[in-house]
């Protein structure tokens, strides 16, 4: 029961005068007068009292109210945990993505390849806005054995959606499945088009941005430039040329009802002048099971351009999801005895259905029901597969521009997976990848077949 | 024929050029100001907008935003856009300055009467009889008298009527500092309810009946009388009291970047006319043009009037001396 300040006051009047009134019947009337002025004073003060105290609760209301409304805003949840300002203008998110491996390999007797558990990703991350327009991104990778890096660390000003700079290191804009985050992967590796050939990231700048309801996105950068498959260092560009990069990519029926609303093409490329440096001699062209088949000898050097085309395309309609790309670099280089242009080609088509019936995309999929023990929840489940293959151009080999211990012209790779989405943070994966090669030098025997299967446990936030 | 061409040419440029030239603007001011205004502007607003209209054919909107003067300046600093400010005291649009430089240096050398258009003064209002027989801010001192008045820390009214009654004991013991930090202290002790702006104070002294006096503007304390009626209240007017000139400025970058600047200045500059004096005295603020100060000096009443700068060297010297973190206030005040 609960009594507003009012009835409070009302009921101590009511007490106090009554009881003054019987006093003032048993009493002589010059008493009375006196002891009825001190009731009446003390009434008051309570009365007095009640209503500061009444007070001082609103006051407190009010305030607390204005306080709510400029107090920051604390977020715990599957997207993360942020604060940000009550206006919104500044925020901070932490995020990050674990993903525990266990590496099985059969039949891998020449080479022999150890069955291990690794960490692939530890990635703690922190996102967020100032000034409602600048965001920031830092994200670490510890995994890798006495080797803690920054992968990204970058600025991105939103001065309009369709005129943003960004400027640090990031994803160069080229391949489609490289700007894919680490945990919306569909199997345990990417192909050989993101994974050997397009660049990881690179330190530089851009200009980036959508148009016309998202539906066209283009970015137009330049990086200090980087070999295939690489990632730059933080503070050390090797040569003094740098590398230029452009991406589109549309979407021409996105936020509609079409049966196409889920279609996107893009069209990109990298384009720069390098000559007399031996940075991509670092280049590991490699297979889903990690391992390196082709490198450059030592003796080479760059002698001249260096470009990279990738066409692109992704389809997501209900439960099925498609994405193919591919990719050519070329590379002007020269050895001892000659020079010449060498274009090494990859491509991949890769297929998803998700079982339980969620959305395809090209995030991470959100089961509709969480995996729960007690209660039944099954999570989402998902098959996949893919073909991917690279091509080392011939003449790698007859002119020596290959080291010695690759042979391989060719690599050829069939993908399953298979995912189960425990909620919107935990997944379990499996791929199996099968990879056959081609030997690229008349004698020497085809490496042999490859046979890797890959598990994953990961939580990603 | 060129030249009936040119004239051809002319025609149609004017007859293009005027339906453009004619049409009206819409204009939305914010006008960020202190707690016990909102009654002057909600009028002076329409006679504003009706005075732009008449003059240029543009519309103006005046939007108001009120609070205590301390919260409205540092709302202003953190990026409320208002084109102008109209707040209790000069130290905190100096703040605007300062913190955020949205205004330049000078701004009170812009405007007549270091750009204060109307002025007021610090009163006391008491209950109808008078109930405590206060006569005096010494009466304010004594044991059991309750008394209301705002937050210094926040309000800037509040922080008049600190300054008023120190002010008042200083004169009354020649000038010892450490008695009148004594004096006040014993009537903050009388002080109930901090509420954190003027018009907080009002609703708690005259709405929730609390107290036996407030310290309160004149002009909020003539609205009581005016919306309350006289058979409530008591105006009791103290020997000595602070001549209080609450500044208007135009806040140039916002208004600037808003593309504010001129019906902005047009609208502090109507508050010095003869239109602006009028409504500023209707609602109790005292004017300062000559003609509306003979127009309604039988309204207020005679007071012996002290100048901050007179007393305690101008309002920088008085926030840092007793109003910054630490100062003379914090000293006394137990909360």
């Amino acid at each position: 029961m609960t009594f507003k300040a009012t009835q409070i006051h009302g009921l101590i009047a009511a007490t106090l005068i009554g009881s003054g009134a019987l006093a003032f019947s048993g009493n002589a009337f010059a008493n009375d007068s006196s002891e009825l002025e001190a009731l009446r004073a003390l009434v008051q003060e309570l009365d007095q009292k009640i209503r500061v105290l009444d007070r001082k609760s609103e006051i407190a209301e009010e305030k607390a109210v204005a306080d709510k409304k400029a107090a920051p805003v604390v977020k715990a949840g599957s997207s993360g945990f942020s604060i940000s300002s009550a206006d919104g203008a500044h925020s901070i998110k932490l995020r990050g993505l674990l993903q525990v491996d266990h590496r099985n390999y059969f039949g891998d007797d020449d080479p022999h390849f150890n069955n291990e558990t690794a960490l692939r990703r530890v990635e703690p991350r922190i996102q967020g806005t100032l000034f409602k327009i600048f965001d920031f991104d830092i994200n670490t990778e510890f995994a890798k054995h006495k080797e803690a890096t920054v992968l990204d660390a970058y600025i991105n000003a939103r001065f309009q959606p369709w005129f943003q700079i960004q400027a640090g290191k990031f994803k160069v804009p080229l391949s489609l499945e490289r700007l894919q985050g680490g945990a919306a992967l569909r199997f345990a590796e990417r192909s050989y088009v993101s994974d050997s050939i397009a660049p990881n990231r690179d330190l530089g700048i851009k200009v980036h941005g959508k148009f016309f309801d998202d539906k066209i996105n283009y970015d137009i950068g330049v990086f200090n430039g980087i070999h295939d498959g690489g990632q730059s260092a933080n503070d050390d560009d090797s040569t003094n040329s740098k590398e230029f990069a452009a991406r589109i990519f549309v979407e021409p029926f996105k936020g509609g009802d079409s049966v196409l609303a889920g279609l996107g093409l893009g069209l990109a490329g990298t384009w720069g002048d390098q000559k007399g440096d031996t940075e991509h001699q670092s280049v590991k062209y490699r297979t889903p099971g990690l391992n390196t088949f082709f490198q450059y000898a030592g003796t080479t050097t760059s002698d001249g351009n260096k470009s990279r085309l990738s066409p692109q395309a992704y389809y997501y309609h209900g439960p099925f999801g498609l994405l193919t790309e591919y990719i050519r670099s070329s590379i002007d280089i020269k050895n001892a005895t000659d020079s010449t242009t060498l274009d090494h080609d990859a491509w991949q088509i890769a297929g998803s259905w998700v079982l339980t019936g969620e959305d395809n995309g090209f995030g991470v999929i959100k089961p509709k029901s969480k995996f729960d023990w007690a209660n039944g929840g099954w999570g989402a489940w998902e098959v996949a597969a893919r073909y991917h293959e690279l091509e080392v151009d011939k003449d790698a080999f007859s002119g020596g521009y290959a080291n010695a211990a690759s042979t391989t012209k060719k690599a050829e790779s069939w993908s399953l997976g298979l995912n189960w989405y425990l909620n919107d943070n935990v997944k379990i994966a499996t791929s199996y990848d099968h990879t056959s090669f081609d030997s690229g030098i008349d004698g020497v025997d085809d490496r042999e077949d490859e046979k890797a299967l890959f598990s994953r446990l990961q939580v990603a936030f | 024929m060129t030249h009936t061409f040119s004239k051809l040419l002319l025609a149609g440029a004017l007859a293009l050029a005027l339906p453009l030239g004619a049409s009206a603007a819409d204009v939305t001011l914010l006008n960020v100001s202190y707690d016990p205004t909102r009654e002057l502007y909600v009028d002076f607003n329409k006679a504003f907008a009706a005075h732009w209209k008449t003059k240029t054919g543009d519309n103006v909107t005046v939007k108001q935003s009120h609070g205590g003067a301390g919260k409205q300046a540092r709302a202003v600093i953190d990026g409320l856009q208002a084109d102008v400010v109209t707040l209790a005291l000069a130290y905190d649009i100096d703040a605007i300055h300062e913190k955020a430089k949205l205004i330049p240096k000078d701004w009170q050398a812009r405007l007549p009467n270091n750009s204060a258009p109307y002025t007021s003064t610090i009163v006391l209002l008491v209950r109808k009889g008078n109930p405590k027989k206060i006569k005096d801010w010494d009466d304010l001192a004594k044991p059991g008298v309750s008394v209301i008045t705002p937050n210094p820390k926040t309000s800037g009214g509040a922080r008049w009527n600190y300054l008023a009654a120190w002010g008042y004991e200083l004169k009354r013991n020649g000038g010892d500092q450490q008695k009148a930090k004594e004096f006040v202290k014993k009537i903050f002790a009388n002080v109930p309810v901090l509420d954190s702006g003027a018009r907080g104070s009002t609703t708690t002294f005259v709405e929730r009946g609390i107290g036996d006096v407030f310290i309160s503007w004149e002009n909020e304390a003539f609205l009581a009388l005016k919306e309350l009626g006289p058979d409530k209240f008591e105006i009791v007017v103290p020997s000595v009291s602070i001549l209080a000139e609450p500044p208007v400025t135009l806040v140039d970058k916002v208004a600037d970047k808003r593309k504010t600047r001129a019906v902005a200045q047009g609208y502090l500059e109507y508050l010095y006319s003869d239109e602006g004096q009028d409504i500023a005295g209707k609602h109790y603020y005292r004017p300062t043009s000559p003609k509306y100060v003979e127009k309604y000096a039988k309204q207020f009443p005679k007071v012996n009037l002290f100048k901050i700068d007179d007393v305690f060297g101008g309002w920088q010297k008085a926030q840092k001396e007793h109003f910054s973190d630490g100062g003379t206030f914090d000293q006394i005040y137990i909360k």
